[in-house]
């Protein structure tokens, strides 16, 4: 990994990223806006599944509304991400955080893709009563995101891991 | 006392010294940042988005807005006490960076067109809150209100590149300090 991550970071597209100095903050903001579409979609639908906001509308309802941006901030995300990995690979790449984080990431994308297909099955049902099943996933993925978040901001700490970084303070 | 001195009093204070000096505490309030703050846009961006007319239009504007604000607030809650913390840390470099000061001032800009927009559009909410699209005084509250917000975030992660941090690793890359 480390001599992909210095190969990566020799070719033309990530010193042009690095020259530019301003691309990675700028990327970087884009990726937290998009990380807020993310949250915001995924706490919401947990709100509305505990009741706590947007009785007024059906589990469908909710999930039309907020599944559609969430996707779409994902792919944002994705892209955003792709491009900090390239301009910094050695910092993403060499990171324990980083790792960890793309594991939450696919935890987090197969948790949205089951409760999606579940609510197909059960989108009467779940109108009237969620289930206590539900309930725990709905909780469980909202930590899933939050996790992904703090990992996220981590990156630039992976020294917080002592040991186990794979960047350890000198 | 002038402000210097005072700065440099919490800078100096024990609970910022224990957060400069430990290895996780800034790591982690930073994160708790960013958590308060992504939470703190997106909410607000859903109500901009139904004051636009572009999202969540079926509902009444009210009834969004009753859903959400309270989340919004305690998400600022979050975001601020953490802000503070951080800022403790390094608060003479923090007060005199351009960037941070301009982050303030949006921050302040959001506040007047929250109460611009609930002095004009918001007191006759009674009467278009099930249009679908907000009258010309609040589409222009809600698209002032993303573009600042979208201004913080950006600010924000501004400051983070040309404020120095203390503790920072030595590393092949290593774009953090790249302003100074």
């Amino acid at each position: 990994m480390e001599h992909f991550a210095q190969w990566l970071a020799q070719t033309d597209v990530s010193v042009a990223i690095q020259t530019h100095l301003w691309v990675i903050p700028a990327i970087q903001s884009v990726h937290i806006v998009a990380i807020g579409v993310v949250l915001s979609s995924v706490l919401m639908v947990d709100l509305r599944i505990f009741g706590y906001a947007g009785r007024d509308l059906t589990m469908p309802q909710t999930v039309r509304r907020f599944g559609s941006w969430l996707w779409g901030a994902l792919g944002v995300l994705l892209i955003t991400g792709i491009v900090m990995i390239t301009g910094e690979p050695v910092r993403e790449l060499m990171s324990l955080s980083f790792w960890l984080k793309m594991m939450q990431l696919a935890i987090g994308i197969a948790l949205a893709l089951m409760f999606q297909r579940a609510l197909r099955h059960n989108a009467q049902r779940w109108d009237h009563a969620v289930s206590a099943r539900v309930k725990f996933l709905a909780i469980v993925t909202l930590i899933v995101w939050l996790s992904i978040i703090f990992l996220g901001r981590l990156i630039a700490y992976d020294h917080v891991w002592g040991s186990w970084s794979m960047r350890p303070l000198e | 006392m002038d402000i210097t001195t005072f700065l440099k009093q919490i800078e100096a204070s024990g609970f910022a010294t224990w957060i400069r000096d430990s290895l996780y505490a800034f790591p982690l309030i930073e994160s708790c940042h960013v958590v308060g703050l992504t939470m703190v846009f997106g909410t607000i961006a859903i109500m901009d988005l139904r004051l636009l007319g572009i999202a969540s239009v079926e509902r009444p504007f009210t009834r969004v807005k009753n859903d959400i604000l309270k989340w919004t607030w305690l998400a600022f809650a979050l975001t601020v006490t953490t802000g503070l913390l951080m800022f403790i840390t390094n608060a003479g470099v923090y007060f005199h960076n351009t960037q941070f000061r301009f982050k303030m001032a949006l921050i302040a800009l959001s506040g007047i067109n929250m109460l611009v927009f609930e002095l004009t559009a918001g007191r006759s909410v009674g009467r278009w809150s099930s249009d679908r699209i907000a009258p010309r005084a609040g589409r222009i509250a809600g698209a002032l209100s993303l573009a600042l917000w979208i201004g913080v975030i950006f600010l924000g992660r501004w400051v983070g590149f040309t404020s120095t941090r203390h503790l920072e690793p030595s590393q092949e890359i290593n774009l953090d300090n790249i302003f100074q």
